[in-house]
């Protein structure tokens, strides 16, 4: 590195909040910011588009079953007739909410497990660390099966899967940041004056690792997104009366003989989407992290 | 002095970094002599251009963002900076070699210093392996390691920081080289160490002869060692003189300011506080107009605004970079 | 040295005990399997369904029967798969081959791209290829697994039909030699194989990259170029093996992950391994065949915990024996 490290982070262009930095660097990151827009795009595709669309989801059209594209329907129909491109659109909804609440439940309950074992320390810090690093060692998607069986099918079901086995890096993450933050002067100055340890951690200290906690929630839907297609794609997750991108591609191993385009488009969807989260993460990460310069 | 055969001769070195933010003129236009077996203090703020005029000798300048973009540094009357990376690195930790700041993370973790420091000596020595390791152990004992033979097999962790340092200096010893860089070697340790590694070097020098280069903020380091001191401020070199000239009679106001913050024991006590130089450094990516510590200067005038001044010899060997330098 | 091992061996115990008491409360939530009879046979009562509890231990708390059957665990007794009418641990071995093939394929072909293009793109970083890296990695990340898997079947199955669909060998290779029928399964293997590395792949790629950059920063990378070793040296001596230690640990702790993903793969590729023997365990609540299928799992991911310290202490001068 440079021996003038101190230097050029003096020099910056005068005094500037951290927020503004974040996003000053966050728009220098071309391929983050392509993929808000393709995320937003995909927001309206999902939420929007489908107020102003003929189609109900659940219409089906018996006499043009596993039907080519045409005029009527955009992208053809399935194996029940449904129309491809509006289940696309509902479709997008449900994986997008259980993709969102899957990584927002978990993150939540990580930042819970994290902050006390970070703010106190000790035998608890011990014991929720080795805890955590049980629930680590543990392949997800098998215990994902065993569970969502158990719990039966169902969009609540699945969010809640996914928490159960998703907040063990979040914890940590958040029990290291909370482990040097309360060091901090701020900390122990609030602790002096009396103020109670929860308001400490949480209104204190929590703040400040809010920035990593946001990377990571970002990286997390994409995860969130893909488990829920391997899932449905089994069998296992939504239930499939309810068009989910993962619910679209059940049948697709007959499909692909048949009709490959049933396969292609929510395949393409879930890439798509997942990939943006993806960039959209790595991006904030890089325009979070200060020692990184752009 | 001047009578010893010239080692190396900086001229006119100019090595920037070009970062997304602007280009940073670390190093600006230093000129540099170090003769055989001379003891050289190359001394400054963080940030003035000291560390890379020292990996500029090296060539190890990290590439991008930083470039050396003009000037020459002769070694042996040869341009150091024509060589290519081939010939750059067979003289590269055998005529020259160079040991750093931080001795805690300067040696490779996972491999024992012993392996380390005979890596040095059959690469430039061109001897066998059982033979390199005598001549470690011999290093090793040179550099006041107890047990030699049992440090050997041992890791960096292993040692404390001073110990590590002794270990780097072994090292960049080990092939016998004609000048040393020390780039903050002390800097690092505590105080009692400190004056132990400078003991140290300073007794190699005597019986090893080769010329060391300290580059260091504190003066008080070079105070006992150096024959020359050179001041560098913001990428130019300020002032330059034996080092006696220097403490006794600075002319540049910059050269002043930093004797005057050195707390003195000889002093009387008082409560006024050290005096220090006021301002900070300036920002690399906006250089001040005219001289470069006009704007920390108390003697500033117009004319210091405006104009660079050029370095000038006011009295034999005494070369200051000054339109109002102090009068002795 | 040995007293390492012994210790971290030690440490592994509660880790297997804990996963498989986890495993055991997951699946005994599926509810009582006996009970289900009442319903699907009408010949049976309440009565003998409370025998038949009292019978199999089924009246005793969790925790007692928790202990019940990993005494029986240890012994050999994995149960009798009820969807498939044979002893789980003969279903287990019959499947195992497979998968384990499979999986370690699938681990060989990851590291051998990974690794190489990680450490490729950290030295020539922002260089084309580093870009090209980077983009394929974010790709693999954001591929779902079957779907690439299906993709692929498309492509060199269906269309240039290069490759088989499915399955593990051939007919009729039973008699042939060694060779023919490593080449025989690895034609069939290859495809699932990459699919399921896919992720991996991708994420050690950029691991390998990022750990290799810290490291060309650090000071002693700096020494040695001061040494005059020539860049080589520098970077396959000194650099490479201090970015591979953090990268050990994850390749190692990776493999279990495997399994999961198998069951995708499995499924998709056709192949009958312990990934789809577990499918239908769980989706037919097999909770015998769940329970042996998921311990399996459960003793990989302790062989390669204990692995992963293993080798980290053997790269790693600086963990301590004592």
């Amino acid at each position: 590195m440079s021996p003038f490290e101190t230097e050029v982070q003096l020099a910056g262009s005068g005094p500037e909040s951290y927020f503004s930095m974040v996003i000053r660097r966050l728009l220098k990151h071309k391929l983050a910011v392509i993929s808000l827009g393709i995320l937003i795009s995909i927001l309206i595709f999902c939420f929007v588009v489908p107020l102003f669309f003929k189609y109900e989801p659940t219409y089906s059209d018996f006499s043009y079953l596993y039907g080519s594209p045409n005029s009527r329907y955009l992208f053809g129909t399935d194996n029940l007739g449904h129309d491809t491109f509006t289940r696309l659109m509902y479709g997008g909804r449900i994986s997008l909410i259980v993709g969102f609440s899957a990584a927002i439940l978990p993150i939540i309950f990580g930042i819970i497990v994290g902050a006390f074992a970070g703010y106190y320390g000790g035998v608890l810090d011990n014991i929720l660390m080795r805890i955590t690093d049980a629930f680590l060692s543990v392949p997800s998607f098998p215990i994902y099966m065993a569970l969502a069986k158990v719990m039966g099918q169902g969009v609540i079901n699945i969010i809640l899967v996914f928490s159960f086995l998703g907040w063990m890096v979040d914890a940590r993450l958040v029990r290291g940041m909370f482990l040097s933050l309360k060091e901090n002067e701020y900390a122990e100055a609030a602790k002096a004056i009396g103020v109670s340890n929860l308001r400490i951690m949480f209104r204190h200290l929590l703040p400040n690792a809010m920035a990593p906690i946001l990377v990571s929630v970002t990286l997390t839907v994409g995860g969130a997104i893909l488990s829920e297609a391997g899932l449905s794609f089994l069998g296992l997750g939504v239930p499939s009366s309810t068009p989910t991108w993962g619910n679209m591609l059940t049948n697709a191993q007959q499909d692909i003989f048949i009709a490959p385009r049933l396969v292609i488009w929510p395949g393409i969807m879930i890439f798509i989407t997942v990939l943006s989260f993806n960039f959209l993460g790595d991006g904030l990460r890089d325009a979070m992290d200060p020692r990184l310069k752009l | 002095m001047d009578n010893r055969e010239v080692l190396v001769d900086i001229k006119n070195l100019r090595t920037f970094f070009y970062t997304e933010d602007g280009v940073v003129p670390a190093v600006d236009g230093i000129d540099l002599t170090i003769h055989q077996g001379e003891v050289v203090g190359l001394v400054g703020e963080s940030g003035c251009g000291k560390s890379v005029t020292a990996l500029s000798i090296m060539r190890l300048i990290p590439n991008p963002p930083g470039k050396i973009i003009g000037g020459q540094i002769f070694f042996h009357g040869e341009d150091l900076l024509k060589k290519n990376e081939e010939e750059i690195r067979l003289i590269r930790g055998d005529k020259i070699s160079m040991i750093f700041q931080e001795p805690m993370t300067s040696l490779n973790p996972v491999y024992t210093i012993g392996d380390q420091i005979s890596e040095a000596i059959t690469l430039h020595q061109k001897i066998h392996a059982t033979e390199a390791k005598k001549r470690t152990i011999e290093m090793l004992h040179l550099v006041g390691i107890p047990e030699p033979e049992q440090r050997f097999s041992q890791y960096p962790h292993e040692m404390s920081g001073g110990m590590r340092q002794r270990v780097m200096i072994a090292m960049a010893l080990s092939s016998n080289p004609e000048l040393l860089i020390s780039d903050e070697a002390t800097t690092a340790l505590d105080v009692t160490i400190q004056a132990q590694i400078l003991d140290l070097m300073r007794g190699l020098q005597k019986k090893l002869g080769m010329a060391i280069l300290i580059i260091t903020h504190n003066l008080a380091v070079v105070a006992e060692m150096a024959d020359t001191i050179n001041i560098a401020y913001a990428g130019k070199i300020v002032e330059s003189a034996s080092a006696r000239e220097v403490f006794k009679s600075p002319r540049h106001p910059y050269t002043y300011g930093l004797l005057k913050s050195i707390p003195k024991f000889t002093e009387k006590r008082t409560n006024e506080p050290l005096p220090a130089i006021e301002g900070m450094v300036p920002s690399p990516y906006h250089m001040p107009k005219g001289c470069r510590f006009n704007p920390r200067c108390p003697f500033a005038t117009e004319k210091c605004r405006e104009e660079e001044p050029e370095i000038l010899e006011l009295t034999p060997g005494h070369l200051v970079r000054c339109f109002h330098p102090i009068e002795p | 040295m040995r007293n390492y091992i012994i210790r971290r061996l030690l440490q592994l115990v509660p880790l297997l005990l804990i996963i498989s008491f986890f495993i055991f409360i997951t699946l005994s939530l599926t509810g009582n399997s006996l009970r289900s009879l009442l319903t699907s046979n009408p010949r049976i009562t309440a009565e003998t369904i409370t025998k038949l509890e009292r019978i199999y231990g089924m009246d005793k708390p969790l925790l007692v029967r928790f202990v019940y059957w990993f005494k029986a665990f240890f012994t050999g007794e994995w149960g009798y798969s009820r969807e498939y009418h044979d002893a789980v641990l003969v279903l287990i071995k019959a499947r195992m081959p497979v998968t384990l093939a499979l999986m370690g394929l699938s681990f060989l072909i990851s590291v051998a791209i990974a690794i190489p293009i990680g450490i490729y793109s950290a030295l020539k970083q922002y260089s084309l290829l580093d870009y090209a890296a980077t983009a394929l990695a974010f790709f693999g990340m954001a591929m779902p697994v079957f779907w690439f898997g299906l993709m692929l079947m498309l492509l060199f199955g269906v269309k240039l039909g290069w490759l088989p669909l499915g399955g593990y060998s051939s007919q009729g290779m039973d008699t042939a030699n060694f060779l023919m029928r490593f080449l025989d399964h690895l034609k069939y293997l290859i495809m699932p194989a990459i699919v399921l590395g896919l992720q991996e792949m991708a994420s050690w790629t950029r691991y390998t990259r990022s750990s290799m950059l810290e490291v060309l920063r650090m000071d002693y990378v700096r020494t040695a170029r001061a040494k005059g070793l020539s860049e080589r040296t520098v970077i396959y001596k000194h650099a490479l093996r201090n970015a591979l230690i953090p990268i050990i640990t994850l390749l190692m702790l990776a493999i279990p992950g495997l399994f999961g993903g198998a069951v995708l793969t499995e499924t998709v590729f056709s192949i009958s391994g312990i990934g789809r023997l577990l499918y239908t365990a769980i989706t037919t609540s097999d909770t015998f065949l769940s329970m042996g299928t998921l311990m399996v799992l459960a003793i990989l991911v302790v062989i390669f915990n204990f692995a992963a310290d293993l080798l980290y202490a053997i790269a790693d001068p600086r963990i301590k024996y004592s």
